[in-house]
Order: C-alpha cells, then sequence, then structure tokens
C-alpha cells in the first residue's frame, strides 16, 4: 500500500526536537526525523528503544575468547605438544595475548556487521533519501498522515516551530 | 582321499587325438626353429617365417636401443649391480693413510662416502692419535682444488705424458752420462719408498743428488744434532714425561714439527682428573705471542736480539747448580732474571724435564742439547736413539744448489712439492737461476710461482689419489693408500722418477715391493700395515754421546743477536696457513688465527707500547723494510708481544696461479728472511714507516677482554689441589625452600630428561689449547659455508664453532685486569694471560630461542637436543638474538651455488667434499651446531643394528675426535657411567651464564694455570 | 545542549552555518588540486616507487644487503616496525579515548588522525615481513591448516603476539574509522554528480540520516571506542613484549609496556601534529583545527614526554638497583658506548624539547610546535634504536660484541616508507573530509565563535534573556513541561 508522508523541514535541530516533542504530546506518532548529524534527545523524543546491539557485541565478545583460547589449546597443547624452550605446553600467560586480540576482533566485526544489516547499510544500497540536503543542513520531520485530522494538527506544529517549508510525499511501501 | 581320475585336455586336439598333434607334443616347440639358417652364413637361403622375423626384428631393435647406451662413461661408474663388497651406498668407509698436509706425516683414516674421500680424521695408531691439526683437516678440500694442474704442461701449454717422458728421460740420461748436475729437489722426504724412487733416478748419475729444503727450516737443530750426537736427524720428544718445560721462541702446540704429537703429549701431561693432581710446569719465552705461549704458566718476552744470550745465561744458570763450566754471557739482565728462574725449576725436575727452541741458529741449538744433556733428559723427555724424520731441509746444500744454478752447472733440476721461488728468502735469485738450468721439470700439484718458471710440469697426484709410505719417527712407518681415483690426468711422483729413471713401474706395485723387501721383514704383514695405516718395527737403542766443541757455540750463540738492531722482523708460521703451500685452501683462509682472531690477511704484529710510541693504530698501514725488501702491510696490536719486534706470518701474497682464494691475500714475507749456508735466518734488522691509508682487517673477534664477568674460570694448581673448588665455588640463592641452586629454582616443573638419552657435551678449559682445529673439523663435518673476507669483516662468519679468546693482564699489585675501561691501569701489556673457550650451541634445555620462534623452527628433541628445522626456518632472527651465547648463524644470501661465494659450494668440483648426511642450508635460514645430530643417529643405528646398548664414546662429534689433546667430551648424561656424568660431577665443572638458568647441555672444566699462588 | 564555560576558547572560529561549514569542509574534495598538493604528491609517489625498488632488491639478493650481522640480527627494521607502530597509536587514542572522555575538540582532529594510524600501521606492517630471511613464506607465521598435517605456529613467541595483535589492530582502526566516515561521505555524494555520485553513493552504504540509524551508530561508535582504547594499549604492550621477554640485558625489562605505550601516543601526537599542522595550511582549515587544539595536543605531549623521561631514568635506576652486572653494564654502554651519540639525541629530543611547551608561546605556536614535533619523531626513532641495537651489540660475551652500521638499503626503505604515508595521506585528504563533518557541526553550538560570544554576552547581561538555547534545552529534557504553558 502506499503510505502519504508530511515533511517539515528545518535549518536548526532545537526546533526540530521541539516539534517533535510537541507532536507526541499532540498523540501524533512521528515517523521518522533526518538530520546532518545525531541530534542529542532525538531518541528519547521519538521515544526509541534502546537499541540491543550492546548485548549482541557482549556475545561476540564471548565467541570471540573461546575460539582464541580453544584454538590454541588444540594446536599446542592437544594436537601437536612440543617441547618449546622447556617450558610445558599449555603456558596460559603465554595464549592472554592473542586471546585478547582476537576477541576484540570478532566483536569488533560482529558487533559493525550487525549494526550494518539491522540499518540496512551496505556497499551500494540506494537509500531512500526524503531530500538531498539532509545530509548538509537540513532538519526534516516525516510524519504519516492517515486522516485529515492529523494532517491539520501536525501542519499546525510544523508550523507553529517555523519550519522552511511543509511538504507531502508519497512512498510506495 | 579318493584318488582323482579327471581327465583334463589341453585342447580340442588332445581331445579329438589328432595324429599330428600326437607327433609333435612332446616337443618344446611346435615347429622346427630355423637356428642352423639363422647361423648359416648365406642369408639368401634364410627360410625365416613370419614369427622369426619378429624376434629378429625385436632382438634388432633392442640390440640396437642397447649399443646407443654406450656413451655413458663406464670407467669411472660403480656398477652397483654388481655390489662392490667394500661399498654400501650412504655407508662411509674409512681408509687409514697418512697425511701430508705438512711433513710430520699424522696417521689418519680417510671417510670414504660412495667414493668421495670427504673427512680426515685421526688415527689412534698414530702417535697423533684420533686427533689431527687444522690444516690436516682441510687437506680433503685441497683435493677438490680447480686450481691444480690438470694435465701435464710444458712451459703453461697442456702437453701429453708421452711427450713429457720422452722429454725429461732424454734430459736425465744426458745428465747422467755427465752432460751436468741432475738434482732433485724437494721438501722433507720421509718417505722410504720416495727416497728409492728418487734413487732409481739418481743412479749412475756422474753427479746427482737429492736436495731437501723445508720452507720453514729447521736446519739449526738437524746441524747442531749433527754436530753434539752425529745424527742429522731431529730429536723425538715425550712432552708428556716432561714436568718442566721451557719453550723458546718455540710454537710446538702450533706450528713447530708435529704440532698435533705434541698437543697431544702436551695435554696428557697437563691433565687433571681425580687420578692425577699434578701438571707439568710450562714456561715460555718468546718474541711474539704464539699459540704455546699463550698457554704457559709463565712468560716472559725477549726480543729475537737477545734470543742466544737468553739461551746462554739458561745455560750458565743450569751450569751452575751441576757444578758444570760456566761460559761468559753478553751483558743482558733482562733474559738472565727469568732465565734463573726457570733453570731453577728444570733442575729440580732434572730428568723429567725439557728445554725446547724453535731457532733455526745452529750454534743456539748447540746450547740447548747441552742443557737438555746437564738436565739428563736425553732418554726420557727427548731422544736421539729414535729419531724423527718430520724435517730435514738442508739449507747448506740448498745454497749450494742455488751457487751451482747459478753458475750453470746444473743440467736437469726436477721440483717436486717445493715453491722456492715463492718460499726461498732468495726466491728471485732462484727464479733467475732457474733461467741457467738446461731443464726444469716441476712434479708440483699447480702452475705455481715455481712451476710457472720452469719448462716441464708434471703435477703429482693429490696424496689422498697415491699410493706411498712414510718413517716420520724412526722405526714408525706409516702407509698411503688412493681413496679416489686420480681426479686429473695426473701422475704420482714416484711413478715419475722411475719412469725418467728408465724403470717405469705403478706405485702400487713399487711401495708394497719396497715394504716387502725392506721394511716388513718377517714380522711385518703388508695387508694388516695396510689396514691400520701404521707399522711400528722400532727395537730402541742406545742415546748418542754429546760432543762437540761448547765453548766456540757458547759464544757463537751469545753475540747471535749482536747484528740485530733494536727493531726486528720476526717471521712466524700461522696455525692455519703455516708455510703457504695450502694457501689456496678456503677453510684454512678464514679460519680465525687463534691468538689475533684475524683471517684472509697477515699484518705486522707490534706490541701495545711500540705502537704507542710510533703512534701507530690498529689498522694502519705500515711499510716494513729488511735490507732490499719491503712489504706494506695493516698494523696489529698485540698484547704479549716483545717491544721492538715486529711479526709477519710467511704464507700468504701468493700469486695467480696458487689459486683464486690464495691469490693477493696478504703480503710474502718470505724476502725479509735471510738465506745463507748457515742455515735461514728468520729474524732479521729492520725498519717499519707509517704509510698512507688504514686497512680493515676481518676479525672474528673485537673485544678482547672478559669484562670480569663469570664465563671464564680460572684457578692456579696450588688452590686448587687445596680445594677442588677453588675458582668455581657453589653458588646458592636464599629461596622460601631455603639455600637452593640457581638451577634448581624453577617456575614449572622442568621436562623429564631422565628417559633415553640427554646428550651432553663437557669441555676441559684446562686442555683446550685453542689450537681451532675443531673449528675447522666442525666446517668440513657439517657443509658450512665459507663466506669470504667482506662477510668476515662485517661478522657474518659462518663457523659453527668459534673459539673465544680473552686477554687479562696483572697491574703492578699483582690485581687482575681484565675491564676495558681499566686497562688504562696496564703498565705492561707485554705479560699478558691468554685463556680459550671453545664456543658453540650450548643445547639448553631451558633454550630462549626455541620460546622467541614465531613458527616453531626450533624445538627441543626429547633427547636434550636443540633442534633447528631449516625448511620451517622463515629468518626471523628472533632467536639469534635471543641467544646469550650468539651461537646462532643466519645465512645472509644463498652460499651454495651462489658464484659471488665460490669457495666451497659453488664449483662442481669443491662441492664433491660436501657432506652427503648434512643438509646444504638455503638462503634466509638460521644455523647452528646440531652436536653432530647427523653421527649421533648413526651411532643409535649401528648399536640397533647389533643389537646392544649404545657404548659410551661410539658417539665422537667431529670437534670432539679432532681435538688433538682430548679436551671435548660428549657423551650420555643419563648413563651413570659415561665419561660426560662423571666430569658433570667434577668440582671444576661449570656452566655458562648458569644465572641465566638456560640450563645448558653443554658444560666447562675450570681452567688451572699451574703458578704459584702469589704470582710473579 | 549543555554550555561549555565561557573561559575555554572556541573550537570553531568564524561565524560558521552548517553549510557554510559543509561548504569549508567539502572544498578540497570538490576544487582542482592546487599545486602545493600535486607537488607533495608527486615527491611522495617518488620516494615510495624507490623505497619499493630497493624491497625487491632485498628479496633478490637476501637479508645481507642490509648492515646486519651474527650479534646485531634486528636494527634499522624493527626500530622503523616499532616506530610506525608508535605513530599508529595517537588516531585510535583521539578518536577512541577522547570519545570516551567527552572530549569536544577531537571532534577536527580525529578523522585525520584515524587516517593517520591506518596508514602508519600499514607502513609498520612492511617490516616485520621484509625482515624475514625468506619473505615469501612469512604467511607461515598464521597458523594456517597445512599439508604437513600438524604443523602449527608457536603461541609462546612475542613476535607472533605481534602478528595478531597488529592485524587486529588495523582492521578495527580501519572498521572505526570508516563507520564514522559513512555520512561524511554521504553528503559528498548529495553534493555529487555523475560518475562521483555513483562511487559515492556505493561507499555511502544508503545513509539517509535517519534519527533511528543515528541513534544506533551513536551506540556503535561508543562500543567501538570501548574495544579500541584498551586495544591500543595493548597493541604496544605486545610490541614491547618482543622485547620484555627476552633474556637480553636492556630488552629484559618489565617497565617496557607502559613505557612503551607512553612513548607511543608521545610520537603519535607529534605525527599528529606533524600532519595537521601541515594541513591545515594547504587545505585552509585554520578555523576548525585552531591554535587552541594545537595547545591541547601540546599538553598531552608534555605530559607523555615527561613520562617518557621518567621511564628512561627509571630504566638506569633499575639496573643499578637489581645489582646484575650484565644490566649495569648495558645501561653504561647505551649512555657511554660506542653508540652513546644515538643516546644522546634521543634524550635531546624526547626528553628536554617537549619541555619547552612549558612557555606559553611555544605551546601556542603552531609552527614552534610543528618543529619540535620533527624532533620528537626523529627523538622516538631514536629510542627505538638505542633499545634495539645498544642492547644487542654489546650482550653477555664479550667474544661477540660487535657494531652496527646501516646500508643504504635499509635507509633507502625507511625513507621509503615515508613516500607510501605521505602518498596515502595526501589521496586520503584529497577523497575524503578530512574533518569530521557530522561530528564537528554538533558541537558548533557549544564551541563555536559567533555562539559562544552570543552566550558569554547573556553572561555579562546576567539575563535569561531571548536566548536561542537555553529554554529549548529544558522543553527537551522533559516534553511534559511544555504541557503545562
Amino acid at each position: 500500500m502506499s503510505k502519504n508522508f508530511l515533511l517539515g523541514v528545518y535549518d536548526d535541530e532545537q526546533p526540530v526536537l521541539n516539534a517533535v516533542n510537541e507532536l507526541r504530546i499532540k498523540g501524533i506518532r512521528v515517523y521518522d526525523v533526518y538530520s546532518p548529524f545525531a541530534i542529542h534527545g532525538m531518541d528519547d523524543a521519538l521515544g526509541i528503544k534502546r537499541t540491543r546491539l550492546t548485548i549482541a557485541a557482549f556475545i561476540y565478545g564471548v565467541i570471540g575468547c573461546t575460539l582464541a583460547l580453544s584454538m590454541m589449546i588444540y594446536m599446542n597443547v592437544f594436537d601437536w605438544p612440543m617441547n618449546i624452550g622447556g617450558k610445558p605446553a599449555f603456558m596460559g600467560p603465554d595464549f592472554i595475548p592473542v586471546t585478547f586480540e582476537l576477541t576484540v576482533l570478532i566483536t569488533a566485526l560482529g558487533m559493525v556487521g550487525t549494526f550494518l544489516y539491522v540499518s540496512r547499510l551496505a556497499p551500494g544500497v540506494e537509500g531512500d533519501l526524503i531530500d538531498p540536503r539532509v545530509t548538509n543542513d537540513r532538519f526534516i520531520i516525516a510524519v504519516e498522515i492517515k486522516n485529515e485530522e492529523v494532517r491539520r494538527k501536525t501542519e499546525e506544529v510544523l508550523k507553529s516551530y517555523g519550519s522552511l517549508e511543509i511538504r507531502e510525499r508519497l512512498t510506495e511501501k | 582321499m579318493a584318488e582323482n581320475t579327471k581327465q583334463y585336455w589341453q585342447g580340442i586336439e588332445v581331445l579329438n587325438e589328432d595324429p599330428e598333434f600326437l607327433k609333435h607334443r612332446h616337443n618344446e616347440f611346435a615347429e622346427e626353429l630355423p637356428l642352423e639358417d639363422a647361423l648359416s652364413e648365406d642369408t639368401a637361403s634364410l627360410k625365416s617365417n613370419r614369427r622369426d622375423f619378429l624376434k629378429m626384428f625385436g632382438f634388432g631393435i633392442s640390440a640396437a636401443a642397447l649399443a646407443a647406451c654406450r656413451d655413458t662413461p663406464v670407467k669411472k661408474a660403480i656398477p652397483f649391480l654388481v655390489k662392490p663388497e667394500t661399498i654400501t651406498p650412504g655407508v662411509a668407509n674409512y681408509f687409514a693413510s697418512t697425511c701430508s698436509g705438512c711433513s710430520s706425516a699424522c696417521g689418519i683414516l680417510v671417510k670414504v662416502r660412495d667414493g668421495r674421500p670427504i673427512k680426515i680424521e685421526g688415527n689412534e695408531l698414530s702417535f697423533n692419535g684420533e686427533g689431527t691439526c687444522s690444516v690436516g683437516q682441510a687437506t680433503v678440500l685441497s683435493l677438490y682444488d680447480n686450481y691444480r694442474a690438470q694435465s701435464p704442461m710444458k712451459s703453461g701449454q697442456v702437453t701429453t705424458w708421452a711427450e713429457a717422458d720422452a722429454a725429461i728421460s732424454k734430459a736425465v740420461a744426458e745428465a747422467k752420462a755427465g752432460a751436468g748436475k741432475l738434482r732433485v729437489l724437494t721438501g722433507t722426504v720421509n718417505s722410504p719408498s720416495t727416497r728409492k724412487a728418487v734413487q732409481t733416478l739418481l743412479d749412475g748419475a756422474s753427479d746427482g743428488k737429492l736436495v731437501q729444503y723445508d720452507a720453514v727450516s729447521h736446519y739449526g737443530m738437524l746441524a747442531a744434532n749433527q754436530a753434539s750426537f752425529g745424527k742429522y736427524a731431529l730429536p723425538t720428544y715425550q712432552f708428556d714425561k716432561a714436568q718442566v718445560i721451557a719453550g723458546i721462541n718455540c710454537d710446538f702446540l702450533g706450528t713447530w714439527i708435529s704440532p698435533a704429537q705434541f698437543a697431544r703429549q702436551y695435554a696428557t701431561g697437563r691433565k687433571l682428573d681425580d687420578t692425577k693432581s699434578t701438571m707439568s710446569k710450562h714456561y715460555q719465552v718468546e718474541s711474539l705471542l704464539s699459540l704455546t705461549g699463550s698457554n704457559a704458566d709463565e712468560r716472559a718476552t725477549i726480543r729475537p736480539a737477545q734470543e742466544g744470550a737468553f739461551v746462554v745465561a739458561l745455560y750458565n744458570e743450569v751450569a751452575k747448580k751441576a757444578g758444570s763450566t760456566v761460559y761468559t754471557n753478553s751483558e743482558d739482565p733482562t733474559p738472565g732474571k727469568m732465565a734463573a728462574r726457570i733453570a731453577a725449576d728444570l733442575w729440580k725436575h732434572k730428568g723429567n724435564s725439557l728445554v725446547v727452541c724453535g731457532s733455526n741458529n745452529t750454534n743456539i741449538q748447540l746450547v740447548v742439547n747441552a742443557i737438555n744433556h746437564l738436565l739428563g733428559n736425553y732418554g726420557t723427555t727427548l731422544s736421539l736413539a729414535r729419531t724423527s724424520n718430520q724435517k730435514s731441509g738442508n739449507d747448506a746444500e740448498m745454497a749450494q744448489l742455488l751457487a751451482d744454478m747459478k753458475a750453470g752447472q746444473v743440467h736437469t733440476l726436477i721440483l717436486s712439492g717445493v715453491n722456492p721461488v715463492y718460499d726461498y728468502p732468495a726466491g728471485n735469485e732462484f727464479k733467475q737461476a732457474l733461467s741457467k738450468v738446461k731443464n726444469t721439470i716441476s712434479l708440483n700439484d699447480r702452475l705455481d710461482e715455481t712451476s710457472a718458471a720452469v719448462t716441464w710440469l708434471c703435477p703429482d697426484n693429490h696424496f689422498l689419489e697415491s699410493w706411498n709410505d712414510n718413517e716420520p719417527l724412526s722405526g714408525h712407518f706409516t702407509l698411503t693408500q688412493p681413496t679416489i681415483p686420480a681426479l686429473f690426468d695426473t701422475r704420482q711422483a714416484i711413478e715419475s722418477y722411475l719412469t725418467w729413471g728408465g724403470s717405469p713401474k705403478a706405485a702400487y706395485d713399487f711401495v708394497q715391493e719396497n715394504w716387502k723387501s725392506s721394511i716388513l721383514g718377517v714380522t711385518g704383514n703388508w695387508n694388516q700395515s695396510l689396514h691400520d695405516g701404521v707399522y711400528d718395527n722400532f727395537s730402541g737403542g742406545a742415546e748418542p754421546a754429546l760432543s762437540g766443541d761448547m765453548a766456540s757455540a757458547m759464544g757463537a750463540a751469545a753475540g747471535a743477536g749482536k747484528n740485530l738492531g733494536d727493531l726486528s722482523v720476526v717471521l712466524y708460521e700461522k696455525v692455519a696457513i703455516r708455510d703457504g703451500s695450502m694457501a689456496n685452501n678456503p677453510w684454512l683462509q678464514e679460519f680465525p688465527d687463534p691468538i689475533s682472531k684475524t683471517s684472509w690477511d697477515n699484518y705486522v704484529t707490534v706490541s701495545n707500547k711500540f705502537a704507542e710510541d710510533n703512534s701507530l693504530n690498529q689498522g694502519d698501514l705500515a711499510e716494513i723494510k729488511s735490507g732490499a725488501y719491503s712489504v706494506t702491510l695493516p698494523v696489529l696490536i698485540q698484547p704479549g708481544q716483545a717491544y721492538g719486534t715486529l711479526g709477519i706470518a710467511v704464507g700468504y701474497g701468493r700469486a695467480e696461479g696458487a689459486g683464486k682464494t690464495a691469490a693477493g691475500v696478504g703480503q710474502n714475507a718470505y724476502p725479509l728472511a735471510k738465506a745463507s749456508a748457515e742455515g735461514v735466518t728468520y729474524a732479521s734488522t729492520a725498519t717499519i714507516t707509517k704509510v698512507e691509508g688504514v686497512y680493515a682487517l676481518a676479525q672474528t673477534q673485537i673485544h678482547h677482554y672478559y669484562e670480569g664477568r663469570n664465563i671464564v674460570k680460572e684457578t692456579t694448581l696450588a688452590e686448587w689441589q687445596k680445594d677442588k673448588k677453588s675458582g668455581n665455588p657453589d653458588v646458592t640463592l636464599i629461596t622460601p625452600e631455603g639455600q637452593k641452586a640457581p638451577h634448581t629454582i624453577t617456575l614449572w616443573d622442568n621436562y623429564d630428561h631422565t628417559k633415553g638419552h640427554h646428550w651432553g657435551m663437557v669441555i676441559d678449559l684446562n686442555d683446550c689449547t685453542g689450537c681451532g682445529s675443531c673449528v675447522v673439523a666442525c666446517q668440513a663435518e657439517n657443509n658450512i659455508a665459507v663466506v669470504g673476507k667482506r662477510e668476515v669483516l662485517v661478522r657474518r662468519e659462518m663457523h659453527w664453532m668459534r673459539i673465544d679468546r680473552y686477554y687479562s693482564f696483572k697491574d703492578e699489585t699483582g690485581v687482575e685486569i681484565s675491564k676495558e675501561k681499566e686497562m688504562g691501569k696496564v703498565k705492561d701489556f707485554e705479560n699478558v694471560e691468554v685463556i680459550f673457550q671453545p664456543m658453540l650451541c650450548q643445547h639448553c634445555d631451558n633454550a630462549p630461542c626455541e620460546t622467541v620462534c614465531p613458527v616453531l623452527a626450533t624445538v627441543h628433541s626429547a633427547e636434550g637436543l636443540n633442534q633447528q628445522a631449516y625448511n620451517r626456518c622463515i629468518g626471523t632472527r628472533y632467536c639469534a638474538n635471543n641467544c646469550p651465547y650468539k651461537v646462532r648463524r643466519f645465512n645472509w644470501f644463498e652460499y651454495a651455488g651462489n658464484e659471488k661465494f665460490d669457495y666451497t659450494m659453488y664449483n662442481s668440483l669443491n662441492r664433491m667434499v660436501l657432506n652427503p648426511d648434512v643438509t646444504v642450508r638455503s638462503r634466509g635460514v638460521m644455523e647452528k651446531c646440531s652436536f653432530c645430530v647427523q653421527k649421533i643417529q648413526e651411532g643409535k643405528l649401528a648399536a640397533k643394528k647389533e643389537g646392544t646398548v649404545l657404548a659410551d664414546g661410539a658417539i665422537k662429534t667431529a670437534c670432539q675426535k679432532v681435538c688433538p689433546s682430548n679436551a671435548i667430551h660428549f657423551g650420555d648424561k643419563n648413563d651413570p657411567n659415561s665419561t660426560v656424568s662423571k666430569l658433570l660431577q667434577d668440582d671444576r665443572n661449570f656452566q655458562v651464564l648458569e644465572e641465566v638458568k638456560t640450563l645448558p647441555n653443554v658444560s666447562y672444566l675450570t681452567k688451572v694455570r699451574n703458578i704459584d699462588a702469589v704470582n710473579s | 545542549m549543555i554550555q561549555e564555560s565561557a573561559v575555554r576558547p572556541p573550537l570553531v572560529l568564524g561565524d560558521k552555518t552548517y553549510s557554510q561549514m559543509t561548504e569549508d569542509i567539502m572544498k578540497p574534495l570538490e576544487t582542482k588540486p592546487n599545486l602545493l598538493w600535486l607537488a607533495a604528491f608527486s615527491i611522495a609517489a617518488l620516494v615510495m616507487t624507490m623505497g619499493f625498488a630497493l624491497i625487491g632488491y632485498l628479496f633478490v639478493e637476501g637479508t645481507g644487503v642490509w648492515g646486519l650481522n651474527k650479534t646485531v640480527g634486528w636494527a634499522w627494521d624493527i626500530t622503523n616496525f616499532v616506530f610506525w607502530v608508535g605513530i599508529g597509536h595517537a588516531g585510535t587514542l583521539i578518536s577512541a579515548v577522547l570519545l570516551l572522555f567527552r572530549q569536544k575538540w577531537r571532534t577536527s582532529i580525529n578523522r585525520a588522525a584515524e587516517a593517520m594510524t591506518i596508514f602508519a600501521v600499514m607502513c609498520a606492517g612492511i617490516f616485520p615481513v621484509i625482515h624475514t630471511g625468506r619473505p615469501w613464506l612469512a604467511f607461515w607465521m598464521l597458523p594456517l591448516p597445512n599439508v604437513h598435517g600438524s604443523l602449527w605456529v608457536n603461541f609462546n613467541s612475542p613476535l607472533l603476539w605481534d602478528v595478531f595483535a597488529i592485524s587486529t589492530y588495523l582492521t578495527v582502526s580501519l572498521v572505526f574509522w570508516y563507520i564514522g566516515l559513512i555520512p561524511d561521505i554521504a553528503t559528498v555524494r548529495d553534493r555529487a554528480e555523475g560518475l562521483r555520485k555513483t562511487i559515492y553513493g556505493a561507499l555511502s552504504f544508503g545513509w539517509n540520516g535517519s534519527a533511528r540509524t543515528w541513534a544506533r551508530y551513536e551506540v556503535v561508535c561508543l562500543i567501538l571506542a570501548g574495544l579500541s582504547t584498551p586495544l591500543v594499549l595493548s597493541v604496544h604492550t605486545i610490541v614491547s613484549f618482543d622485547f620484555a621477554t627476552s633474556v637480553i640485558p636492556g630488552w629484559h625489562t618489565t617497565i617496557f609496556p607502559p613505557y612503551f605505550v607512553a612513548g607511543a601516543i608521545f610520537s603519535g601526537f607529534a605525527m599528529v601534529h606533524t600532519l595537521m599542522i601541515l594541513t591545515r595550511s594547504i587545505f585552509k582549515l585554520k578555523e576548525y583545527v585552531t591554535i587552541y587544539h594545537i595547545e591541547l595536543m601540546n599538553i598531552v605531549i608534555i605530559i607523555t614526554g615527561s613520562v617518557v623521561g621518567l621511564a628512561y631514568g627509571t630504566e638506569f635506576f633499575i639496573a643499578w638497583y637489581s645489582g646484575v652486572e650484565y644490566e649495569q653494564y648495558a645501561f653504561l654502554n647505551r649512555a657511554f658506548g660506542p653508540f652513546a651519540w644515538a643516546y644522546w639525541t634521543m634524550i635531546t629530543c624526547n626528553v628536554i624539547t617537549p619541555q619547552l611547551f612549558w612557555f606559553n608561546a611555544i605551546r601556542k605556536s603552531a609552527t614552534a610546535t610543528f618543529i619540535i614535533s620533527i624532533f620528537v619523531n626523529i627523538g622516538m626513532w631514536f629510542e627505538r634504536f638505542v633499545i634495539i641495537v645498544t642492547s644487542l651489540h654489546r650482550d653477555y660475551l664479550p667474544s661477540s660484541w660487535a657494531m652496527y652500521s646501516p646500508t643504504f638499503v635499509e635507509i633507502g626503505i625507511f625513507i621509503g616508507t615515508f613516500g607510501l604515508f605521505f602518498t596515502l595521506f595526501l589521496l586520503f585528504a584529497k577523497t575524503l573530509p578530512v574533518i569530521a563533518l557530522h561530528e564537528i557541526k554538533t558541537v558548533l553550538k557549544s564551541s563555536g565563535e559567533k555562539y559562544r560570544q552570543a552566550a558569554a554576552h547573556r553572561v555579562e547581561k546576567g539575563s535569561a534573556g531571548e536566548s536561542p538555547i537555553m529554554p529549548e534545552i529544558s522543553l527537551a529534557r522533559n516534553p511534559q513541561q511544555e504541557t503545562e504553558i
């Protein structure tokens, strides 16, 4: 089905933040906000749930750590133990550096990978860009218009915070 | 079981009993073979059928194919299809032979692998035992020298033996007929058969003579013995029987007469263990610091000018005690003081003392004979009843020969194994004189300085290709047998003599007949002797009485040095290069001199003070002039050298003809000596002038002091006799569990090495003379690359085994000074103490190198070896950095098959010397001592095949086997009865850098100096 | 938004708007390269080529073309390796640690610093490979399954730890850097036309500035920062293990890890200076990389420089205190032995010159800073040279003591890596925004000069007045407030 959006364009982050807050108070669900940089407090304003990427990161870390340790223990202790400088095959301290490095590596890669996946970011992806200026100096509030009531209220609010322009956009979803 | 009644028919014909078939069923062939036709001459009547055609066709093809294979060099190939009983591929054979590296003729065993001699080892039946010197080790490489003459030559042009023989036989005949003098000039010939062969050549000549001369002459001694005892021979020495040894300018451990033999005796006399707690006392008085001097307990320096006076002073001191005549001496206090000390000690041990002198001055040697006679040493520590024939060069005859040649009286001159143009002090005169000789023939092995100046070059075989014999000591006969067919179109000297003498015969037959007729007698057995390599029929005899006019000798000796000025140049032999005849041997050129640690050069050594006074620095170029001749050499400042002496090694500065390796290395010093009928004098007045420029000397050690570190340990005999641990006290550390020995403290449990073998090595610093044979032996055994001067200069020599040499000095108060920063306190650099320490991979059980290798290229074996996997190594060099002993060697370049390193591994001929049991390392990998793991495996295998327990001493590493003084011991630490286990319990045993806790499997025994606790 | 104290100087100078900033920072990408850039680039490329040519020569001939010997098995190769790794520390440190500490001033330099890190680590990575005797087998250092069966690597070897540390560090830094770039690449994309648009479009991963993505994005950056911080410390710690775990006097020192890390930050910041002071003048970004930035970094340099100086002293004390004669000799030999010149060069450059930053004038002068930063770079190179060579050339057995001198090959290869480094950096500066645009925009309000003046003005009037900022902040904090109005 096709969706109809009302876009309010601003050139500063503060009014956007305020407008979003007001819209939410008015019980109008803001679809999304597009901005050239992260606006502090916007996630609260939009009521976005805290991301669980942190948990993912932790899990990746555990995986990395286990992988590293099991690899080293398999290779130097079980598969082919050797007398290296008279040290026992399992030299705990000697395994720490590699364990640490691999933990960090797999955490970083895993988490970034997840992030790109959930945010639908990948080389060559055509993002649905509301307006090319959002990567420069424009801030855009997008509200889905379900009926005239909503449209009216929204326009009112957006205007009240001095939007430079207000326009509609039809997207095929 | 029921009888089988079944009928089996072989074909349908059998079934229906075809008569035609039945007729032929008993014939092998179904139809007649047309053999008669085939064999008959007339092929026209040949009625062969298709099958026969095919048979013949097939035979023809295969016959042709076989015939086509004929161009293989059948002569050289060993037909292993019919296995020769002696040769098993991959298993080495050992043949007893005699070393011709020098004239001391040590008995050797030649290791032959698949028909190639690859290693020389000592023959325990011979006087040198299992040890040899570095030169002996290197002789095998000289065999594969591609600068050897590869065919007879006429004035430099290749010719044939037939042509040469024709011409030379004619010349010899003419000479014999009286056309002029016939002379054969050789080095020392102690080979009965060669003498006989030469004799057959000279037989019937109106004036024929064999003249012998040595590049480094001992004529003084020979003449002296002639005068005192009526024997033109050298005495045989028993250094092991001597309790006091006084050496005067005599390097008997390094170069004098028969070093390997003497080193063995010397070490025996100085060995210390549970059973023997006394050692001989060794005084050395010399001008240069020789290898022997560096081993002396007490040492004093004299200028060459003082030599005679000193000997006389020594005589007088002894004479005083003996109540014998005292002669007037030149007033020189310096020698006197030391002489008194030595004389006292000599007299205390009269009968068991020994005085040896390296001088070539007859009078001085006469005095030395007198001293030994006064001390009653003849018969015990030295003997003329049994003489040594190891040197017999006669300078007088040589001088006479030169005179005759100049006078144009010599018609035919045959030179064999001598190079007078190069090494006779009057070499140039000799060269000119050669042109006055009608026929000149050289039997040398290459187109060297002399051969280039003669008409005919009739190259002799290398001794490893020859049949020959020697009588180094009277009654002690040795045999030389070929271990490989002659590589080139060369012929043995013996055969040449016989051919030209008109009675050609194969050397083998000649030698054998000679032995059977005149040596073996009734008791001897040819095969046994050949197997042993040695046959001894010495029957003893009386010591000749001393006679002769002492007074005049004393006077002459005392005044011997008067014509030498304040500054004199002294020529000496280097341990490896010796007289220079083997200068084209890369192993010997790369071998660092035991004292100066310098390879690839000769140089002029000066004392520290002399250098200071004349503002000479290490490496400065200086011109040394004596008489008309002068050389320009770099300066090397040498502690322990007498002030006012310039030491220069002979044997360098060879011409192009000598070979690529030898040519242009150093300068020729021989002409600085003075030749005369009285004997060549090797010390002569000289001047030294600094010239422009500096010259880099390739030294393998540039820091000479051990910085007071606990890495070498020594004590004195007196202290050791009191306390066996002296100089090597137990070290314990305080731990929570109380006092503990450092090596017992550990963070983790050490590996259990008590099962199976645990290889270990113990090196007795007291036995080690530092001669360095082990370095060359290791190089030969393990295919170690020679890298050349340029690389040695940047400290990249590849020797797995090195011998560290440290100097230390005493200040006035007698306190030892071994730190560089304290050298300022040293007043007298001539009074030097030297200690040698062979250093090789210590095979640490806690090896620092193993831990750091990222790719596990070096790990520890169950038998305690520190292994290096060449093909796994990627060359990070981390192991070498982390090795506290710095014994790992890196292949900076591709040394094998690289023409930039054309020494032992490039040329296909040189490469024949490589040991097939040892990998030739490629570029970019680390290498190091492997404890001769190939020999360990071989030994274990042998024991396994015999089903016996591996006996102690069955496995000997190359360095251990070659050591003439038997200082290196190798064995299984887990075998409680092995020598190594016993020595590990010795109180003198210590590990280098024990505090680093590498747990090395190589340990050392403290050096003991036989000096009074209060240092003189 | 929190108001910074007016005492702090602004981080963005001049009267800037968001679009103005975009313009400024995008200019270098969208204009033709100026002569200065062209000249610099061609020189760098030339030097790089020379470097690679010499590496080729090295591969053909063998390690022997270097001046090493049986005693000194490492010299310029590992010195350069440690040197470059050290340089590579500032980048991640600035972007990670300073992000965690919410240091706003990092925003103008972190991008360039991270780029520098990556290029430096690339240069560093060359040496462990080419220093081996058989470089074509260097991959054996990886624990790869192979035809030889159970033939693995030695996890006890610090050199192997290096392999993991360096590769991890490179990868994570690269990821961190690129994540930071995505929004800015999007900006480039949306200003570009034709081919550039497609390329940057692909590189931008289809970024659309949605608030949801931004939310996750910030978390990701924070975690990456959290990971990079211990990583950056671990890398040089592990590099120092190469020496600390050995038995060689002068290497076998427990002080190495902190000492190396401090040194790394020290040299890293110096190198950032060298680069940024050049960049800001070449690309006219003085308003974004201000004197204040330079001053702040100079303060870090004083601190780390002093730490390094302290470490030098401590080493000597411990050598004396340990009572180990080998240790004592090793350190005396450093200061007074044949390589004393290297040691004193190091002291001068690392300990003395940075102390000049105590002077306000010098601390605040770009030129002086630039010169001193060069000194520090030289000094830090010599630090590694001193540690490696003077420890090796005279260790336990005096018989093996040797000297070392480099050949033109070693020197040439080192210079070559500078060529590589600057080539990469110049390319980066021309194709990607050298300043983190989307980050610096966030600090405009709080640290921009104009806004700062406005704020200061209000403070003087002592009135809440018609501030463009204050009320909205409260609103933003709790939406309910607004309903009551």
